[in-house]
């Protein structure tokens, strides 16, 4: 189950779009993952990834950590308090209008 | 400011969520390095229990428990199954320790058994022999009860 009852459902349209609904929701269910585990996952290029992993760090929903791990780059991506908070309130809002009761539900981004 | 989606947007949305959580309950597991362990670590015994004094079978029993103690809390929780990510612990069955826990203590009678009825059949290496069964056993038996449990998680 996703989205707990006590969170106050927040339409958020940075995380919205598909592409970054699917790696928020993959990151929501992780402590963190690996990038190349969000790519392989979602079939997506590094570029493409990189992409809107910037734009969801300049948001303040994930942490990028980048560090060696024998002798190999590893980037190891995780959601903030912030994020998750996000992802939460997103949730909660979609299942509000499939209740058929988004008036409560405010919207940001 | 309203909600710009309808509900059966908002219903594409919840199924993308739900996929990606499936996903990561995918890679609930427990490392196959631990299986193997625990499969070696039998046979090792059964074969000092075979062949060395009896001191060295308790010797080499305590060894094993201490390892086992050390490595299995580390991974039995089935969160670290890939090393290439950590499934959150609100995802994954807190039955999961108890069961591998009890499988082993199960495996661990079985071993008993057999080499009690071996040995009453006339086996010449019934400890050894009763240790290689039962390692297989866990080695084979052990990701098989985790696919289990995790597909158990897949409501």
């Amino acid at each position: 189950m996703v989205g707990g009852s006590a969170v106050e459902p927040r339409f958020d349209e940075l995380i919205h779009p598909s592409t970054r609904l699917s790696i928020v929701a993959l990151l929501a269910a992780t402590d963190w993952a690996d990038f190349a585990f969000v790519r392989d996952r979602l079939e997506m290029s590094d570029s493409a990834l990189s992409k809107q992993f910037t734009t969801l760090e300049e948001a303040g929903y994930v942490t990028v950590d980048r560090h060696l791990e024998n002798q190999r780059r590893r980037v190891r991506v995780a959601l903030t308090a912030d994020g998750r908070k996000a992802f939460d309130g997103h949730v909660a809002a979609l299942q509000s209008v499939l209740a058929g009761n988004p008036a409560g539900t405010q919207a940001v981004g | 400011m309203e909600v710009p989606i309808d509900e059966r947007e908002a219903q594409f949305a919840l199924g993308v969520v739900e996929q990606q959580r499936q996903q990561v309950i995918g890679e609930i597991g427990v490392p196959e390095w631990y299986w193997l362990f625990l499969a070696v670590g039998w046979v090792g015994i059964g074969a000092v229990a075979q062949w060395g004094p009896a001191w060295a079978t308790s010797v080499a029993t305590l060894l094993f428990g201490a390892a086992h103690a050390t490595i299995a809390p580390r991974v039995i929780s089935g969160r670290h199954g890939s090393s290439q990510l950590s499934v959150r612990s609100d995802l994954v069955s807190r039955r999961m320790p108890a069961m591998i826990l009890g499988f082993v203590a199960v495996m661990a009678g079985l071993t008993v058994a057999f080499a009690l009825l071996l040995n009453a059949d006339g086996a010449r290496h019934a400890g050894f022999a009763a240790g290689v069964i039962v390692g297989m056993l866990v080695f084979v038996g052990g990701p098989s009860l985790v696919a289990v449990i995790r597909r158990s998680e897949r409501w």
